[in-house]
């Protein structure tokens, strides 16, 4: 056992569980977890190698993209049809940005929803920290790197 | 790609049904939206939902009976050839879509970038225990089903 407690049953467990990638392990676990590993390699080599070939196989399934209009037929649903117009638009990106910083390159669809349920946030409590706790959750959920290009489309439309 | 269309696909193997259930998960999304907790968090919550959906869609599709495993992959193929292989990467699809649909569940969830092991076990309903017993037993299995790929 090492000062954070880790035991090496545990690695094996957090092994068999999660795979031979250390950043797939539990955070909270995972320095005392790598730190035995280091200090006594030998005791963990097969099983990561095992874990790891494993997740090799996994991850060569490919990624599969849903189709371009599926964000438009979401959008389409949304209950507030006037934020697709442009004042919407212009509404939007004050809302979103509000010190006019722009979101990494690509993150249209990710801005406009964080927007959309951004903006019954805001309206319903009228603080800016309960905008920032739905950008931040909004933000998590999607991708960022498809959505400058779906603002500026309907920008330029 | 929203995490969501990722999870569907991932539990349905279908894109045009992972995009319904995308899709579906929203329309439930803009239905709440008036009564959302700021203090929750969406992708669990939308997750949530859009594994739930699956699970309906799951129990609604005829069983498939698999008399025989799937085809095996050539092993005359060096392993990068094999892997790189749809047939390869198929048999690797088929092994994980036979696994318990809760296995399942966790196994692709867990392996969503990002994904932490909180919130898989809350998306599922279920302790990290009960989690990491679903991930270990879902990996054990595939790793006796997979033997040969494992072992090139």
């Amino acid at each position: 056992m090492t000062d954070t407690g880790m035991t090496a049953t545990r690695v094996l467990e957090l092994i068999e569980a999660y795979g031979g990638a250390p950043d797939t392990w539990p955070e909270a676990e995972r320095a005392g977890a790598q730190a035995l590993i280091d200090a006594q390699p030998e005791v963990f080599e097969a099983a990561l190698l095992e874990a790891c070939r494993l997740d090799g196989l996994i991850a060569v399934r490919p990624e599969v993209e849903p189709y371009t209009d599926l964000y438009e037929r979401i959008l389409d649903d949304a209950p507030m049809a006037e934020v697709r117009g442009r004042s919407g638009l212009a509404w939007f990106k004050s809302l979103i940005l509000p010190q006019g910083i722009r979101w990494p390159a690509g993150a249209a669809f990710a801005s406009l929803m964080i927007g959309v349920v951004g903006g019954y946030a805001y309206a319903s409590t009228g603080t800016v920290e309960s905008f920032d706790q739905i950008d931040q959750a909004y933000g998590s959920s999607f991708d960022l790197d498809a959505a400058d290009d779906w603002l500026n489309r309907e920008e330029g439309a | 790609m929203p995490v969501i269309f990722r999870v569907s696909y991932r539990m349905l193997g279908d894109r045009a049904e992972a995009e319904d259930v995308t899709q579906e998960t929203f329309l439930r999304a803009w239905k709440i939206m008036p009564r959302w907790q700021p203090n929750a968090k969406f992708s669990t919550w939308a997750c949530t939902v859009a594994l739930n959906l699956c699970r309906d869609r799951l129990r609604k599709k005829k069983p498939v009976l698999m008399d025989e495993p799937p085809e095996q992959v050539d092993v005359a193929l060096r392993p990068e050839q094999a892997l790189a292989s749809r047939q390869a990467v198929s048999r690797i699809e088929a092994e994980i879509a036979c696994l318990p649909i809760r296995q399942k569940e966790a196994l692709e969830l867990c392996a969503i970038d990002g994904m932490g092991n909180i919130e898989a076990a809350e998306i599922m309903g279920v302790s990290i225990h009960a989690l990491e017993s679903l991930l270990a037993r879902a990996r054990r299995s595939l790793r006796a089903r997979l033997k040969q790929e494992m072992d090139q």
